[in-house]
Formats: C-alpha cells, structure tokens, sequence
C-alpha cells in the first residue's frame, strides 16, 4: 500500500526541501519506489538539491492542467533507478493549483510509487493547504530556536485541522557542542514543548553544504555523519521504529576530562 | 575562586544557560497565542473570576494565583484562591445572583 507523506514546517529555512530529498533517497535505497514532489511552486528548489534541474521538461501544473500526462513530467534518477521527482512550476504561482487538484494528482502517483513524499512551502497559506490536502500524515521540521519552535507549534494544530494523524519531528540542525554546553534546546526540552513523537535529529553539519553544491543529496554519502541520520530516519519511515537514534555528542576534549575528574565541570547535557 | 576558574576555562555556571531562557520564553509564547488575550484582559478576568468566587466565600486577595499552563496542546488555567471562609448572610437571602448579570462580559 502506497503512502503519501508531507515535510512541513512552518517557518522557512528549516530544512524541508533537504529533508525531503534525502529522505526520499533514504527511502529508496531501501528498494522502495518513491515519488518526491515539489510544492513550493514559484520557488522551486528540491530539483536542484537533486541535482536534476538538468532534465526538467514538464511540471507539476503541467500535469494538473493536463499539458502533458503525469509519466512524462517525472524525472527519473540516473543513480537511483527506483526515485522520481515531480518538479514544481518556477513561473507561476502558489494559487495556479487548488487542494483538491492536489489531491488527484497524489492519488495518481500513489499508484505508481510506494511512498510519495511532499515539499512543502514555508507558511501557513495556500502552498500549505495545497501541500497536505493529498498526503496521509505529516512530517515536521524544526530547528532548536524559539522562532522555529513556535511556528511548529502552529503547524502541529493546522495539520490537525486537516484531519490527518499526529505529525513526527525531525529535530535540524542540531549542534551537540551547543546542547552541552547549555546553550541550546536538547531533544527533552523541545519533545515537552511539542509533545509529538520524535523520528529523528539531524546534525547541523557543513556536509549538507557541499551536497548542495554538487547536487548530491548527502544521504547517498556512506561515511558521512549526517547521511547516516537520514538513513536511519528513512528506516523509521518505513516501519522499522526501534532503529536506535544516532549518538551526537562529541567526545570531552583534554581540559574538560581534567575538569570532570577535578569535579569542576557541569553535569553534561545529554546530546543524543 | 571556583567562579574564577570557571570563567578562565570558558564555563558559565548552572543559571546562565541561555536553552533555560528560550525554554521559558518559549512556554510563554505559545500559551499566549493560543489563548490570544492580552495581560489586561487576563488581568479583568482573574478580577471577575475574584468578585464572583466573593460572593460566596471570604478571600485572601493577596495571595491568590491565576496561570495559564499548557500540558500537550491543551491549555488550562491553574488557580489558587485561598478562602477565609464562608460569607455571612442571612439563611432565607437568595444567592445573589442579579450582581452576577451586572458584571461586564469579557
Ligand atoms: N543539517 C544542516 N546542516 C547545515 N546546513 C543545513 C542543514 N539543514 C539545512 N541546512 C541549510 O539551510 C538552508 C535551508 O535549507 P532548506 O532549503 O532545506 O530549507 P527549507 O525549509 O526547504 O527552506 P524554504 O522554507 O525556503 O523552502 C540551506 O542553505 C541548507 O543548506
Ligand atoms: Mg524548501
């Protein structure tokens, strides 16, 4: 049974549109056929993250106003047989598409992947509706800042609204340095705020960066770090709940292991 | 001498933690835009809320407790209003409930 799921975060620059794609190559490197679709029409980006803004013909609107048919405007990956991306319209806007179109179009590519994952645009508006009217449960991003936090919260209601099931976290960003030091929101303090259930916590890493810059989602990077976090992340998506969750916190430098012993350094912060 | 060293090596104490801040502000931003009342109207409320509980027990004013907490996504408001006792009125008096209707609507 296919399943459609939406990346959703509330505030803009959280890492929706780097999730979703590595996710969706997480996903199908488990031998999973998966569609990732780019909502944010007008500011299309999931393409070039990619790496595949290359080979664009059709889009998303293309196939809505049935311009072309829905096969036609998927871009298959070279490097990944089994993962396609339904790219958004660049020259049009948020509202060329209404959520019950939406709701078609998913229903269409439910029945030719297994998983059909969904970019969604920042904001609470039309892009937003537009993006989970056809999805069957939500994922939320956040980083640990209060101003991402709050408008998560937001979210977490209006996807609610929309009748579908408790949205999962995925906590970006995350500097275990920071945590221990105090100076930023662990998992524990953001779960109590949130109070839905935790599917995975990204490092803040400059791998994501030199991804981008090569249009190779770092998911597809066997010894990095943060490919591994999505890794596991896709594993958990897919029905393996227990994967265990990533140890992030860095090992205590010279000083502070004397710190420790003298019993002059601070309770640590647990960064997992 | 324990601070000294602490701030030698770059290490803030326990209550400096600037996550403690954004926690707090954080609780407090999202009751309030939920709730979406202002300190006034809140504060007109606890003083209604105070002058109807009156009419029936004797209250100690001053160390009453009126909050707003969230538990999941849930928002309830916590109080604490400590009772002197029971105003004194005669057996056959009705409740005074015409006061009740006068008291502006919030
Ligand atoms: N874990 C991370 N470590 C370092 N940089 C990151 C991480 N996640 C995201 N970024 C950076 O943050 C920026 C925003 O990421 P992204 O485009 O995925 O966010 P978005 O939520 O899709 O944004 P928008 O709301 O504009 O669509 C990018 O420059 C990306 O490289
Ligand atoms: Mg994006």
């Amino acid at each position: 049974m296919s399943e459609c799921i939406v990346i959703t975060s509330g505030k803009g620059g959280v890492g929706k549109t780097t999730t979703t794609a590595n996710l969706g190559v997480a996903l199908a490197q488990q031998g999973r056929s998966v569609v990732v679709v780019d909502a944010d029409i007008g500011l299309r980006n999931l393409d070039v993250i990619l790496g595949l803004e290359n080979r664009i013909v059709y889009d998303l609107v293309h196939v809505i106003e049935g311009t072309c048919r829905l096969k036609q405007a998927l871009i298959r990956d070279k490097r990944l047989e089994n993962l396609s991306l339904l790219p958004a319209a660049q020259t049009r806007d948020k509202n060329a598409v209404t959520p019950d179109q939406m709701r078609e179009l998913i229903a269409q590519i439910k029945g030719v992947a297994d998983y059909v994952l969904v970019d969604c645009p920042a904001g609470i508006e039309q892009g937003f509706k537009n993006a989970v009217a056809g999805a069957d449960r939500a994922i939320i991003v956040t980083t640990p800042e209060v101003s991402a936090i709050r408008d998560a919260d937001r979210i977490i209601g209006m996807v609610e609204a929309a009748e579908l099931p408790e949205p999962q976290l995925i906590i970006n960003r995350f500097r275990a340095k920071m945590v221990e030091r105090g100076d930023m929101m662990n998992k524990d303090d953001i779960l109590e705020i949130l109070a839905i259930p935790l599917i995975g916590v990204v490092p803040d890493h400059e791998d994501i960066i030199v991804s981008a810059n090569r249009g190779m989602p770092v998911a597809f990077d066997d010894n990095s770090i943060v490919g591994e976090a999505y890794r596991r992340i896709g594993r958990r998506l897919a029905g393996e709940p227990d994967v265990p969750m990533l140890d992030l916190s860095t090992p205590d430098d010279l000083w502070t292991t004397v710190k420790r012993w003298m019993g002059m350094a601070p309770a640590r912060e647990v960064a997992r | 001498m324990m601070d000294l060293f602490n701030r030698f090596f770059g290490n803030r104490g326990g209550g400096a933690r600037s996550k403690d801040e954004a926690k707090q502000r954080l609780k407090f931003l999202l009751i309030h835009d939920q709730v979406d009342l202002t300190p006034a109207q809140l504060e007109t409320m606890k003083n209604e809320i105070l002058a109807v509980i009156g009419k029936y027990v004797e209250i100690d004013a001053d160390s009453t407790e009126f909050k707003l907490e969230r538990d999941d996504h849930c928002i309830a408001l916590v109080s604490s209003v400590p009772v002197r006792r029971v105003v004194e009125r005669p057996a056959s008096a009705p409740m005074p409930a015409a006061e009740a209707e006068a008291a502006p609507a919030v």
